[in-house]
């Protein structure tokens, strides 16, 4: 196998850089929720809805260029007052930040039982962090979006997720720049296959990519070891 | 002036925010997105998050209020509540105000959104994407006719639509299920259609799984149409 371009670490570790960013405020999330939580369980009563809106001094100020949407997505029956609950933030078209309203329950809204989403499934399974999409979120923004997603837990138990969404285009402005310093078809791929930026045509962002003869998958760092670079030849 | 003046002389850009509001909520109670008895956030909060001002959202309120999809309680405990339509769809009626020509049309429409919303969802489709529609279709499997199984019809659709990985191709899905959805639905719910509708559905999700993009365009273009064509017979025969 030929040497590696040299430009191609430079450009994993960019991605991880990137990715890592964001998991940075998605770790305030969810250490800030884990907090709250706590604070309720020792004073001894169960948590509702209205408790997550002390979260909102550290969530509206973090929405910007690079996050688009940021909160804690409660576990079913976390809350006392509401099964089905997110304290959910979006940019909003004006730059103002808009608190998101859907109806959650599954018995009355077929749409949207969240807990089947990865990245959800993903922290509810111990993984500390996950990346899921790209993909069309009609859950929240009907954007392309990626959601990096914690585990909140209190005293021992899951208690739901921390997350923030970036657009899909944010991110591949962001890591384009580098691919394109890679002599060679070069595209950053998620855990199940799906593009996530691209400095190639014949891998555009959403295209599944299936193993392909003479391309390498490099990971992109530890943390986020599910991201994957994929260079062809 | 009359209302047509009215309507015609308000300020565009209000005019263009009322109907995005009322388009939005409208969209949202049609496909289940807001439930039944659900309560509004007040005028207020609700005009914050959707960033409009209280006037327009006013406005939109009244819109929403005589199309039955709202209804207003003054008082302590009052508030804006969410009318899912009470009494059966009545398609017959629903029919009425539309020509055969109109509903051509409106079918072509979807059948172009539908088609290739379905071929790019497998060409595009990973095994995670796969297990949501067959869950979907296992869901419906087990559900009577009726607002259960519209509903999960139409997120079966919008989850096919999400699968191919274009955001505009599935908001023009959500405009359209709010605009022919219940039309559509109320066809399917058709004692005579249901066998019909669910081998249509599972033969979507079937060539999808298979990433036989040709397969799953010809379904989901013709699983359209059939309906489509059941609507223009019906209309015809009113």
């Amino acid at each position: 196998m030929p040497a590696e371009p040299p430009a191609v670490g430079a450009a994993a570790a960019h991605v991880r850089a990137t990715l890592d960013g964001v998991f940075e405020t998605v770790a305030r999330v969810r250490d800030a929720t884990a907090r709250c939580l706590a604070d309720v369980q020792r004073a001894g009563r169960a948590p509702v809805s209205a408790d997550l809106a002390a979260l909102r001094p550290l969530l509206l100020p973090r929405l910007g260029p690079l996050v688009c949407g940021l909160g804690f997505i409660a576990a079913p029956q976390l809350l006392a007052d509401a099964a089905w609950y997110m304290e959910w933030w979006q940019a909003g078209p004006a730059g103002r930040p808009c608190r998101l309203l859907r109806d959650l329950d599954p018995e009355r809204s077929a749409l949207y039982d969240y807990t089947s989403w990865e990245w959800f499934t993903g922290p509810e399974s111990g993984a500390e962090r996950t990346v899921c999409g790209p993909y069309v979120d009609y859950l929240c923004s009907d954007e392309y979006v990626l959601t990096l997603s914690a585990p909140v837990h209190v005293a021992g138990a899951f208690a739901g997720v921390a997350a923030a969404d970036v657009f899909a285009r944010t991110f591949e402005n962001e890591i384009v720049p580098v691919l394109r310093e890679i002599p060679a078809p070069a595209f950053v791929v998620n855990a199940p296959g799906r593009v996530m930026a691209s400095n190639t045509a014949t891998w555009p962002p959403g295209a599944v990519y299936r193993e392909s003869p003479g391309h390498a998958a490099r990971p992109c760092g530890d943390g986020v070891h599910c991201v994957a670079l994929g260079v062809g030849p | 002036m009359n209302s047509a003046h009215l309507v015609v002389f308000a300020p565009v850009d209000n005019t263009a925010r009322v109907h995005a509001v009322v388009r939005r909520l409208t969209d949202a109670i049609a496909l289940g997105l807001l439930g039944d008895g659900e309560q509004l956030p007040s005028e207020t909060d609700l005009a914050a998050h959707l960033g409009v001002s209280t006037v327009t959202l006013r406005e939109a309120l009244m819109a929403l209020r005589q199309q039955g999809l709202i209804e207003t309680r003054r008082g302590r405990g009052g508030g804006s509540f969410v009318r899912a339509p009470a009494r059966p769809f009545d398609l017959d009626e629903r029919l009425r105000s539309l020509s055969a020509e109109e509903l051509r049309d409106l079918g072509d429409h979807y059948a172009a959104i539908a088609g290739a919303a379905a071929r790019l969802a497998a060409l595009r489709s990973l095994p995670g994407d796969v297990r949501r529609l067959r869950r979907s279709l296992e869901e419906m499997a087990g559900t009577a006719a009726g607002a259960g199984m519209c509903r999960l019809d139409g997120r079966l659709h919008l989850e096919v639509a999400a699968a191919s990985q274009s955001g505009r191709l599935t908001r023009e899905e959500i405009r359209l299920q709010a605009e022919i959805g219940p039309l559509v639905w109320a066809v399917h719910d058709l004692p005579d259609r249901r066998g019909r509708v669910d081998a249509e559905h599972a033969g979507i999700v079937g060539a999808i799984a298979d990433a036989d993009d040709a397969r799953a365009r010809d379904v989901a273009e013709s699983h359209v149409l059939n309906a489509v064509e059941r609507l223009i017979e019906r209309r015809l025969a009113l």
